[in-house]
């Protein structure tokens, strides 16, 4: 305690550079927070529990929801395949098949069916107009919240027009970046009477994905639209594999978030002590050990990266806290979640880079002979 | 015994291509309560001499005993305890923390004792107390005149009760009043605390103040008598 007290009264000789420091450990960690917390999005995505039992049947060889377009009417076919317990149309309507941070994406579905079917627990408004009206929509709570939108509303994106009834969360986090509405509506504003972009299919208990999948599949094999029928979990794989690249690009970007993390942090304390050789060399010729010294100059680092990650987590946490920033592609909405865990790891990795970097000054400090120390 | 004991002390630098030897073969009794002082040129191994006295330096031959310990040998750390007990350092400068205060700076010799906090406080007020600047514990070094500030270095010296105090120069950067006032100290914590003072500095009046006064010059020590002050 008595030499965390001169720990934090050193940070204060220069003001200046130490807030410097500081804001630049923040920055540097509130980018490597926003990577982590959109590889937890996508863990978390792609993790589903009920992933194992959903199968999604998408047209073949096409791998954006404006381009798979299959019959409504397949769906008769499919519900009454061996080992289908239920069957749920969809047609999919977005503003962007490619990586967008303002994903839009309307859910077209029987309203009853899309309740049964999809693990939705309202946190807003009700059902009753959802159901009952043709207008009536859910929205997932992060978009309801990234776009400002309340029970009551009205919500216009092109020719789809729809009055929000409530506000839904999900287990599955990509469905919270949803907004549901009815089937014909949406296929009219689509100008898609008649077809349906996916078939969401609950497989039964006890029946082998695989071999259901196989069996739909074999069914429009030589139909003029083919169908690709594969597990939720392999189909948000692949729709989001771009985002899988993305993310491979923004690790060597932590990485490098680090890296500056351990320069800005080693060249202020680098500097520190060399400011105050003589002053260390006094408090070793007063009686104070190497450990000590050594001690004090790390202390210093680590106080330096622990307040940017205190203000770069933080800031971090807060700003996607509230603005629900989620990223889109080929029609998945993946939220940058930035949890309990993401926020420990970014914190712990900051203080480790923040002692590596303030150990060759505190070794060089508490090594360097004391007569020598007092006549720099 | 004596307090200090040099025997056959040498001490060799080696500077670019030249080897210096400041100190060849030294040898030295200090009483317990004397005011040493230690005389000489500029080069001529003084402060090398009070390094070693203060365990901050190793001889390369010979032996540096104080209070019975060895402080040529020995490991680092344990020499390093041993001057947190025994040593109270003075410098030329008086090198305080300049982020902490006055009584904060009196203070840290005690932050390696396991002293509760209430007592290294009573203890830093005592010492400033007795270089008369109790009023000043609150201000930053910077608040303080030069001989001020060399006053709560030498409450800082003395407030871990050392047997030695070593000073280096201790009014070499201070004006006429401010050094007469701090030599006044030292010589009053010789005679009323008993404390041992090795003093080294080449102004006369100040080594007027030593009880024994000893030249260092070429490597080799020789006795210079006392004029009655």
């Amino acid at each position: 305690m008595k030499i965390a007290k001169l720990v934090g009264r050193n940070l204060g000789r220069r003001k200046a550079r130490s807030v410097m420091t500081v804001l630049g450990v923040a920055a540097a960690l509130c980018l490597l927070v926003a990577v982590d917390s959109l590889a937890s999005g996508l863990a978390g995505a792609l993790q589903s529990e009920d992933g194992a039992r959903s199968l999604v049947v998408y047209r073949k060889n096409r791998y954006c929801p404006q381009t798979s377009i299959l019959p409504e009417h397949y769906g008769a076919r499919i519900a009454a395949v061996d080992g289908v317990e239920s069957l749920l149309p969809v047609q999919v309507f977005l503003n962007n098949c490619r990586a967008s941070l303002d994903l839009v994406v309307f859910h077209g579905a029987p309203p009853e069916e899309a309740l049964a079917q999809r693990d939705l627990r309202l946190v807003a408004g009700s059902l009753d107009g959802y159901v009952s009206e043709r207008d009536g929509a859910l929205v997932g709570r992060s978009f309801a919240a990234r776009r400002g939108l309340e029970p009551g509303d009205r919500f216009r994106f092109g020719d789809v027009d729809v009055r929000i009834s409530g506000v839904f969360a999900s287990s599955d986090s990509t469905q919270e970046g949803v907004v549901l509405v009815h089937l014909a509506g949406l296929q009219r504003a689509a100008r898609r009477l008649g077809s349906v972009t996916q078939f969401d299919v609950r497989v039964a208990e006890g029946a082998d994905p695989k071999a259901v999948a196989q069996r739909i599949d074999a069914l429009f094999a030589t139909a003029e639209e083919p169908t690709d029928t594969r597990p939720k979990s392999a189909h948000l794989e692949s729709a989001t594999a771009d985002l899988v690249e993305m993310l491979r690009l923004g690790r060597w970007l932590a990485l490098a978030c680090l890296v500056v993390v351990l320069t800005l942090v080693a060249n202020t304390v680098w500097m520190g002590v060399q400011e105050r050789v003589r002053e260390l060399g006094v408090l070793r010729a007063m009686g104070f050990r190497e450990g000590h010294v050594l001690r004090l100059v790390l202390g210093e680092a680590v106080l330096l990266s622990a307040l940017g990650a205190a203000l770069g987590v933080g800031g971090a946490l807060l700003v996607l806290r509230f603005t629900h920033i989620s990223i889109g592609t080929e029609g998945i909405a993946i939220p940058l979640e930035a949890d309990a865990m993401v926020a420990l790891r970014g914190a712990a990795l900051a203080l480790l880079a923040g002692a590596a970097a303030g150990l060759l000054p505190a070794l060089q400090s508490a090594r360097r002979p004391v007569v020598e120390a007092l006549h720099a | 015994m004596s307090l200090i004991e040099l025997r056959g002390v040498t001490r060799r630098y080696t500077k670019g291509e030249h080897t210096v030897a400041p100190l060849v073969d030294v040898d030295l009794d200090i009483e317990a309560g004397e005011f040493f002082v230690l005389l000489g040129p500029s080069g001529s191994g003084k402060t090398t001499l009070l390094n070693l006295l203060a365990g901050i330096d190793r001889p390369d031959g010979g032996s540096v005993v104080v209070g019975g310990t060895d402080v040529g040998a020995g490991r680092s750390k344990d020499l390093a305890r041993w001057r947190a007990a025994h040593v109270g350092y003075v410098f030329q400068r008086a090198n305080l923390v300049p982020v902490l205060t006055a009584q904060e700076n009196v203070e840290m010799p005690l932050w390696l004792t396991d002293l509760p906090a209430k007592e290294r406080s009573r203890r830093a007020a005592l010492a400033l107390s007795a270089v008369g600047l109790l009023e000043r514990a609150a201000h930053l070094p910077k608040q303080l005149s030069g001989g001020q500030e060399q006053r709560v270095a030498i409450a800082r010296a003395i407030v871990a009760d050392p047997e030695l105090i070593v000073a280096d120069e201790p009014t070499g950067s201070l004006d006429g009043e401010s050094a007469e006032a701090v030599l006044r100290l030292l010589a009053r914590l010789c005679t009323e605390r008993g404390k041992t003072i090795v003093m080294v500095t080449h102004d006369q009046h100040a080594a007027s103040y030593g009880t024994r006064l000893v030249r260092l010059e070429k490597g080799q020590l020789t006795a210079v008598e006392v004029a009655p002050r």
